[in-house]
């Protein structure tokens, strides 16, 4: 007998235990209201990635819903993918806090016992899921990419766990994909990386149904003040449409953002669809509005051209753009992980290169690839 | 008694050299090779030590906490050098393999087990190995005080802080009582590096080494065996995008000029391919 049939007839002894099958039914979503009260796109994701995971299972997909004045969206949900909307519709919920966010979920865990419950790995995303898997005490996957539904073998438990929910994340700095499990607790928790999962067509014949939940706060859940939200508004700019991206960062400093616009302005001239990003580095820095932001916490770009000029290439800055056809990086340091996802890279010092640059092209010896 | 009023952790943890990072055959961390404080813990122990510069050095007192090997000495005698006061490792085997939930049970509780009133509680948002952000609020939890992630900016008004926090396409400004745990980006500030004036203290300042059994938990409850999640299987990615070309040239204007050609390559590869079609 091989060691493989050996095995296989040792796992047909083992004890199975369905994960569906133990008092807890149903998948999760967290429906994330930005401040401006719309969903963020991730929620739509997770409707998405919920219903494929839901019909697995064989199970319901279930949105909860959190917020002031949300309720006008659980029909919206439902026509992207939800079976049920657990609606908390609260004055005092009406700006994200974590501690009474945690509440809720907890509350609505307690009562609903579901199998499996995901959030977005958005910044709110990824301060509360770890809150409320310490609260239930249960197991967490952080940033996931993909999701799927499986067996476990415990050899040393001599169990066999059906319909258990695979994780799948990057780990070790990108460069390998871990399958994280959590066979024993519940629910099975996991936030999932934006901008991954595909959200359903809307489909207004999809039925489902709403209901109020109303969570039971202390005087503790209350103890953080919202001051003051600051997102956007103002002049709008048109980074998706762009066809090419000039970026500039925190190496670029206050004075070259306006050699940058100037870049921007000669390309448009030029009839480029040109537009001017920038790292969270020079926005923290004072040098330009965080709507030019490009990157994990500011928009995510795909131009034709993008070019970093005194961008280091964090990971969350590569984040946004590192799908963009072609990226040229000029840094005065060799060894900036920029390089790592440029095409074209230029080691020096951005205020000698991008004047030239700029004549260049204003003289027409500089032409960029761009699609129409 | 000390006089030092306002008490600081720091949580710090030592992480792999980004360079060389890898996975050990059961798919773990291999903590054999080169290594680091983690970045954004540095810029954690940064906000602390721009706290006691506000609030004065006589009156505040920082200590740094890690959990892992006996070489996360390395890091906990970096920050002593920065201007750290005092250091402590909880250092076991049994701790080996815990997850998130496991390592936020542990340095909560050995928290607590210090009996320290500790007024602000700082860690990194996330470590570069882990990339989970999950201990800082789990231990908050653990402690039953509020947190806030993703903080990048710091007033100190006493009996409470107003932080700033990043936000997809901006931020959000709360006000925090005190204690709480706050954790810290790497947009927050610029680390310091060590001080001479500290360089004796960082040399000789015991390192005080607890286990598992000092603090009063199990092998059961920390380690693989107390982790809800394990790790199943680990495997490689591949990346598609070639290498950087570099521009080469003996001034910047040459380098330049090989850029445009390369980009003029590449409009008249589209024209041909546009005219093919
Ligand atoms: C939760 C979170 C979310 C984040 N989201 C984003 C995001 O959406 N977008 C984002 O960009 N970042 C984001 N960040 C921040 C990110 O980690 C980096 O801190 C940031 O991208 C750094 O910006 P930078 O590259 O401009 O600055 P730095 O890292 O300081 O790099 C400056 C670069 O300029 C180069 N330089 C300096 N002078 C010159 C010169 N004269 N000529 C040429 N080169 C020069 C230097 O060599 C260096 O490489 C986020 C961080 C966190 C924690």
């Amino acid at each position: 007998m091989s060691t493989n049939e050996k095995k296989q007839r040792n796992e047909e002894e083992y004890e199975i235990v369905d994960r569906s099958k133990q008092g807890v039914e149903g998948v999760f979503i967290w429906g994330q209201m930005m401040p401006n009260n719309e969903p963020h796109d991730v929620t739509f994701e997770l409707l998405g990635e919920g219903r494929k995971i839901a019909d697995k299972l064989n199970t319901k997909l279930t949105a909860v819903l959190i917020g002031y004045n949300v309720k006008k969206w659980a029909q919206e949900l439902i026509y992207r993918g939800a079976d049920r909307v657990i609606v908390v519709d609260h004055e005092k919920l009406k700006t994200f806090a974590v501690l009474p966010y945690t509440q809720v979920i907890y509350d609505i865990i307690q009562k609903e016992k579901p199998e499996v419950f995901l959030f977005g790995a958005t910044t709110f995303g990824r301060e509360l899921a770890p809150r409320v898997a310490a609260r239930v005490h249960t197991g967490l996957s952080a940033d996931c990419t993909m999701f799927d539904v499986g067996d476990y073998v415990n050899r040393r438990k001599k169990l066999k766990f059906e319909n258990v929910l695979y994780m799948v994340r990057p780990s070790f700095g990108e460069s390998k994909l871990a399958t994280i499990l959590c066979p024993l607790n519940f629910p099975q928790m996991a936030s999932a990386r934006p901008g991954i999962f595909i959200p359903l067509k809307r489909d207004e014949t999809r039925k489902g149904e709403i209901i109020d939940f109303t969570p039971e706060f202390s005087e503790k859940d209350f103890v953080v003040d919202v001051l003051d939200v600051n997102v956007g508004g103002g002049e709008q700019i048109d980074l998706k449409g762009a066809k090419i991206i000039v970026s500039g960062g925190r190496g670029v400093g206050e004075k070259g953002f306006d050699m940058l616009r100037e870049f921007v302005k000669v390309l448009r001239e030029k009839g480029y669809k040109a537009e001017l990003g920038a790292s969270r580095g020079a926005v923290e820095a004072g040098y330009i509005s965080s709507k030019h932001q490009v990157g994990q916490t500011g928009t995510t770009v795909r131009p034709d051209v993008y070019i970093a000029i005194g961008i280091s290439g964090a990971i969350q800055h590569l984040a946004g753009m590192k799908e963009s056809k072609y990226i040229i990086a000029i840094n005065k340091d060799h060894e900036a992980p920029i390089f790592s996802v440029a095409t074209f890279g230029i080691v020096g010092d951005y205020q000698d290169v991008v004047p030239i640059m700029i004549e260049k092209v204003r003289k027409g010896e500089m032409v960029f690839p761009v699609t129409q | 008694m000390s006089n030092k009023t306002f008490k600081i952790a720091v949580l710090i943890k030592q992480v792999p050299i980004p360079s060389k990072m890898r996975a050990t055959k059961e798919g773990l961390m291999d903590r054999s090779v080169a290594s680091m404080m983690n970045p954004y813990c540095k810029h954690a122990l940064e906000a602390a030590l721009e706290l006691k510069d506000t609030i004065g050095e006589e009156k505040t007192e920082i200590w740094v906490i890690s959990m892992g090997p006996p070489n996360f000495e390395q890091s906990l005698r970096e920050a002593l050098s920065m201007g750290a006061d005092h250091a402590i490792l909880l250092s076991d085997r049994k701790l080996a393999g815990s997850d998130t939930y496991a390592t936020a049970k542990a340095l909560g509780t050995l928290i607590q087990k210090l009996g320290v009133n500790f007024n602000i509680v700082f860690a990194g948002l996330q470590t570069i190995d882990g990339d989970t952000a999950h201990v800082g609020p789990q231990v908050a939890e653990r402690l039953g005080i509020p947190h806030v992630s993703y903080v990048e900016k710091i007033d100190f008004k006493g009996d409470h802080v107003v932080v700033r926090r990043i936000l997809e396409g901006g931020n959000i400004t709360y006000k925090v009582p005190l204690p709480a745990l706050l954790t810290i980006t790497n947009t927050a500030n610029k680390p310091r590096g060590p001080r001479l004036k500290y360089a004796i203290r960082a040399k000789n300042e015991e390192i005080k080494v607890y286990s598992v059994d000092d603090i009063g938990l199990t092998a059961e409850e920390v380690g693989s065996a107390g982790s809800p999640t394990l790790v199943y299987r680990v495997k490689n990615v591949t990346h598609d995008r070639p290498p950087c070309q570099f521009m080469e040239g003996e001034t910047v204007e040459d380098k330049v000029n090989m850029l445009a050609e390369k980009l003029r390559e590449l409009v008249e590869a589209s024209k041909a391919e546009a005219v093919e079609a």
